[in-house]
């Protein structure tokens, strides 16, 4: 499942760009692929990332996986539900399962990332 | 995410082209995502169907249908066939009994072990092979080269070969027709319930019922020709794996989903098989036998299927060498697994009481509220009960940038993250 007006990697992380504040997550293929989640390593308050930096770990019953930030920016706020609920991100990798907030540094990272129907496309090319 | 996985086996990348299907490949696309199917040992297998917690948990209150069809099945039969089986393997095949199933190792001259393997008797000259699937080719062609005497097999004598030279056999992919014959496993309490509603005949029920660990009888399972043994990889005390024909295996299969639906019999995959065989303590080759650590059967806790009484067998000397001087050992133990911890793996460290590092993880899996490690640890250093500390080897560059070790070495001391014991070495449910 891909979600129209979000962001997303060739890494299958998404990012919801609202008012200079990006909600970021692992999309449900990705999910999928990892299974059961058991564990997310949430990353520090105030943590500064350029594009592409590591930003988080979750970690399934076979793997451990960062995640990549899709955009620069610093952490404002973390889904903290997911320390002791890492399935919510498996329940809904889009809604209940996000996994932080950065406040965005510069929309020049944006370059890279594909809208929901190249993501779709870059899938099926799988 | 998906750049930097430590992941084994899992897979997150497109199927290799290479890979071979299994004879339920088609009821594997079936019952789960292609997404969940990836290639293992040279084969597309399924990694879960619904979940791995899941299978797990049917398998230890209900009952489990397994794919092991990629296992490798070998026989050796004809004049000699024992005589070169006892040489080949580190067991006693002389005592072993018609229709009896016998643990064993395949070695080299230098006592490398070379896999872990069943040997199964089906009558005085005739025998197979079970071997793990990622091992086949190797063994397949380490017996040929014994049989040919192509390969030193007495590290002090190299003129010694082996005299018998019976046929062998590849009966899972070899050109056998008839003799062919793969397997699928039935695990758990209900397994056997299971099976007596496949069999029609009362006296082959009442056979299979009566069968003991490791027996074996031939019977007809919903019709078609089946071996059926008491054997099993999951710690499960009631547990068969059946042979049968590749072509009968997915009416076989069926069969057993249907009859097993409401007994709460669920296809399980490559993730629980794992968990199941880690929470009874049984090894996995690679991990604790020969791998990193070149684990010894009897550091792996299998002296008693190394039989150093026996005349000969390839790597006795070896093994006479490695039986007094080991200071390891593969020890079971349980560690803390709510929601919320973070998973054991491979090469995590294992701490005694006073924080020194005594060892390293070598396999873990979630069992309910509990995580099971199998840790290869010092010897002397921990015992049963004892308490265990663990301690997370870097996952990731940026937990190595904040201090964590992306190594350890024995004897150093590290700040445990976690707490467990040590449990009985293996265990039965």
């Amino acid at each position: 499942m891909v979600i129209e007006g979000l962001l997303y990697t060739k890494d299958h992380e998404w990012a919801r760009i609202e008012g200079g504040v990006a909600t970021i997550g692992i999309t449900d293929y990705a999910q999928q692929m990892l299974g059961e989640l058991v564990f997310v390593e949430l990353p520090a308050i105030g943590k500064e990332c350029a594009g592409n930096d590591e930003l988080a770990l979750v970690e399934s019953t076979k793997a451990a996986n960062d995640i990549y930030s899709p955009v620069a920016g610093r952490v404002i706020e973390v889904n903290d539900k997911l320390e002791s609920q890492p399935e919510l991100i498996n329940q809904d990798c889009y809604s209940v399962g996000w996994i932080c907030r950065l406040q965005i540094f510069d929309t020049k990272s944006f370059e890279s990332l594909m809208d929901s129907k190249q993501y779709e496309e870059y899938l099926a090319g799988r | 995410m998906l750049q930097n996985s430590t992941d084994n086996g899992s897979g997150l990348h497109p199927p290799e082209s290479s890979a071979r299907r299994t004879v339920l490949y088609d009821w594997h696309c079936r019952l789960t995502d292609k997404s969940h199917i990836a290639p293992f040992a040279g084969y597309l297998m399924p990694l879960w169907y619904s979940s791995i917690s899941g299978e797990h948990k049917s398998v230890r209150e209900a009952a489990g249908v397994f794919d092991c069809t990629h296992m490798g099945v070998l026989g050796i039969s004809g004049l000699g066939a024992a005589q070169f089986t006892d040489l080949l393997t580190t067991n006693s095949i002389a005592s072993l009994e018609t229709g009896r199933a016998r643990y064993s190792f395949v070695l080299d001259s230098s006592g490398a072990v070379l896999d872990d393997i069943i040997v199964y008797r089906r009558d005085t000259e005739d025998f197979f092979l079970v071997v793990n699937a990622a091992n086949h080719a190797k063994i397949k062609n380490w017996i040929g080269a014994v049989l040919e005497g192509e390969v030193c097999i007495d590290s002090e004598d190299s003129g010694r070969t082996a005299s018998a030279k019976p046929q062998v056999q590849d009966l899972r992919d070899g050109d056998c027709k008839g003799n062919c014959m793969v397997e699928i496993a039935f695990q758990g309490p209900k397994s056997l319930d299971i099976l007596s509603l496949l069999i029609r005949d009362d006296e082959a029920r009442m056979q299979i019922a009566g069968l003991r660990p490791f027996a074996f009888t031939e019977t007809e399972i919903a019709g078609i020709a089946c071996l059926v043994s008491r054997t099993g990889y999951t710690g499960a005390q009631c547990g068969f794996e059946l042979f049968a024909h590749p072509e009968k295996v997915p009416r076989l299969w069926e069969a057993a989903l249907d009859a097993g639906k409401p007994l709460g019999l669920l296809p399980c995959g490559l993730g629980s098989r794992d968990s199941l065989r880690i929470e009874a303590g049984l090894p996995l080759y690679g991990h604790e036998l020969a791998g990193e650590y070149d684990i010894s059967p009897f550091e792996a806790g299998y002296a008693w299927a190394v039989k150093l009484e026996k005349e000969f067998f390839v790597g006795k000397k070896a093994m006479e060498r490695t039986s007094r001087e080991y200071d390891m050992k593969v020890a079971r133990i349980e560690l803390p697994g709510t929601k919320g911890i973070r998973p054991v793996r491979q090469n995590d460290s294992l701490l005694d009481e006073q924080g020194r590092c005594v060892g390293w993880v070598l396999s873990c899996a979630r069992a309910g509220e509990t995580q099971i490690a199998l840790g290869y640890v010092d010897r002397a250093a921990l015992k049963k009960d004892d308490p265990v500390g663990l301690y997370y080897t870097a996952r990731s560059s940026s937990q190595v940038r904040q201090g964590r070790r992306e190594s350890t070495k024995k004897g150093e001391r590290l700040e445990r993250d976690l707490t467990g014991k040590v449990l009985d070495r293996f265990a039965k449910f």
